[in-house]
C-alpha cells in the first residue's frame, strides 16, 4: 500500500489528469465542434441546441472521469436527474461542481463571472448558451437583459437555471456568504428552488491543485436536501428569509 | 406626474419589490443595499407600468448605470418627456 501510494499514485494522478485533458480538448476540436457549428447553421433554437451538446460533452467526460479514476464512484439519486422548471442552488467545492451539474440536466442555465464571457471562443459558447453573466456591465448588459426577460419563460418550459450562491468555492467545506441573485430570480420568475448539497469533489480535484488525485477511495454524491416551492418564497416571504432557509437545510445536511 | 410624485413612487416600489427600506436619495444602493442587475430588471418593470408604456433596450440599456433614488427619479423624469 505505501509502495503504491508513493510510486503508483503520483504517476496515475498525472496519467489520468492529462487523458481526461486529451478528452477535453481533442473531443472539443475535433467532434463536438461539429455539432456546435451544425447547431449555429441549422438549428431553430439555438440556445436549446447549446445546452444539449454542452450537457452531452460533459457526459462523456464524466463517463472517462468514472471509467478511468479508481475507487471512484457517484451517487446521484434519481430525484435530482428528475429536476425540472426550477432554481438549483448548491454548495461549492470545487472546479467539477458546474460541470457536473450540466452533465445532469439536458437543458440547463447558470450564472457565470463576467471574465469568461470575454476569453475568445469560449466566452461565445457562454452566450450561445444563454449562460447569464453575473453582473450587466459594458456590452453584457443588452444580453442580460434579454435573458433575463426570458427566464421565466425557460423555467417553464422545463429549464433548470443552477446557481452556486457563494460565488466562489469552500475551502474548507464551510459554507460561505451566499448572494442574493438565485433567490431574487426564482422570486421574480415564480420558480421552485431546490437545494442540491454536493459532497467530494474536492476530493477528486482539489482547489489550488492541477492534477485529479486519483487512487483514493472516494464516492461523490449529489443530494436533494430540500425544496422551496413558489407558495412559500411569494410575497410575504423575503429574499434574507429564504437565504436563511437554504443555508439552515444545507448546513444541517452537512453536519451529517 | 410632479418630482415628488416620481419620487414616492420609486420608494414605494423600493419598498414592496426590491426590499430595500427608506434608502437616502443619494445613497449608492450598490453599495449600501446590494441593488443588482436583477434588482434593476425588477425596478424597470416598474417603471414601465408607472409609465404606462414599455421601455427599448436602449433606455434599459442606460439604466443599468443608475445608482441612486435621485438618479432614478431623473431618469423616469426624462423618459416621461421622451414618450409625450
Amino acid at each position: 500500500m505505501t509502495v503504491c501510494r508513493r510510486y503508483i499514485k503520483p504517476v496515475s494522478d498525472v496519467v489520468l489528469t492529462l487523458l481526461l485533458w486529451v478528452y477535453f480538448i481533442f473531443s472539443y476540436l475535433g467532434f463536438f465542434s461539429l455539432f456546435y457549428i451544425g447547431a449555429f447553421l441549422f438549428s431553430r433554437n439555438r440556445e436549446i441546441s447549446f445546452q444539449r451538446i454542452n450537457h452531452f460533452f460533459y457526459r462523456g467526460y464524466f463517463f472517462c472521469v468514472r471509467a478511468l479514476v479508481p475507487g471512484l464512484e457517484f451517487r446521484i439519486p434519481e430525484e435530482v436527474f428528475s429536476i425540472r422548471s426550477s432554481v438549483i442552488v448548491c454548495n461549492h467545492l470545487s472546479y467539477l461542481d458546474p460541470i457536473l451539474l450540466i452533465s445532469l440536466f439536458e437543458k440547463h442555465k447558470t450564472i457565470v463571472k463576467n471574465i469568461f464571457f470575454k476569453l475568445p471562443v469560449f466566452g461565445w459558447l457562454l452566450k450561445m448558451a444563454g449562460y447569464l453573466p453575473a453582473s450587466a456591465s459594458g456590452e453584457l448588459i443588452t444580453f442580460m437583459v434579454k435573458h433575463m426577460e426570458n427566464m421565466q419563460e425557460y423555467l417553464s418550459a422545463g429549464g433548470n437555471l443552477f446557481v452556486f450562491p457563494e460565488g466562489t468555492r469552500s475551502r474548507d467545506g464551510r459554507l460561505g456568504r451566499f448572494n442574493e441573485g438565485a433567490f431574487k430570480i426564482a422570486k421574480r420568475c415564480n420558480a421552485p428552488i431546490k437545494v442540491l448539497l454536493i459532497r467530494n469533489t474536492e476530493r477528486l480535484f482539489p482547489p489550488d491543485r492541477f492534477f485529479f488525485n486519483t487512487c483514493v477511495k472516494n464516492t461523490i454524491e449529489i443530494e436533494l436536501v430540500g425544496s422551496i416551492d413558489p407558495d412559500h418564497h411569494g410575497r410575504g416571504r423575503s429574499v434574507s428569509e429564504l437565504i436563511g432557509q437554504v443555508r439552515s437545510l444545507l448546513e444541517d445536511n452537512l453536519k451529517r | 406626474m410632479i418630482r415628488e410624485e416620481i419620487q414616492s413612487k420609486i420608494l414605494e416600489i423600493f419598498r414592496e419589490e426590491v426590499e430595500i427600506e427608506k434608502p437616502g436619495l443619494d445613497d449608492d444602493l450598490r453599495e449600501m443595499y446590494e441593488f443588482d442587475s436583477i434588482d434593476a430588471l425588477e425596478l424597470l418593470g416598474e417603471i414601465e407600468k408607472l409609465l404606462g408604456t414599455g421601455l427599448t433596450q436602449d433606455e434599459k440599456k442606460q439604466a443599468m448605470d443608475i445608482r441612486t433614488i435621485n438618479q432614478i427619479c431623473d431618469y423616469v423624469e426624462s423618459l416621461e418627456k421622451e414618450k409625450l
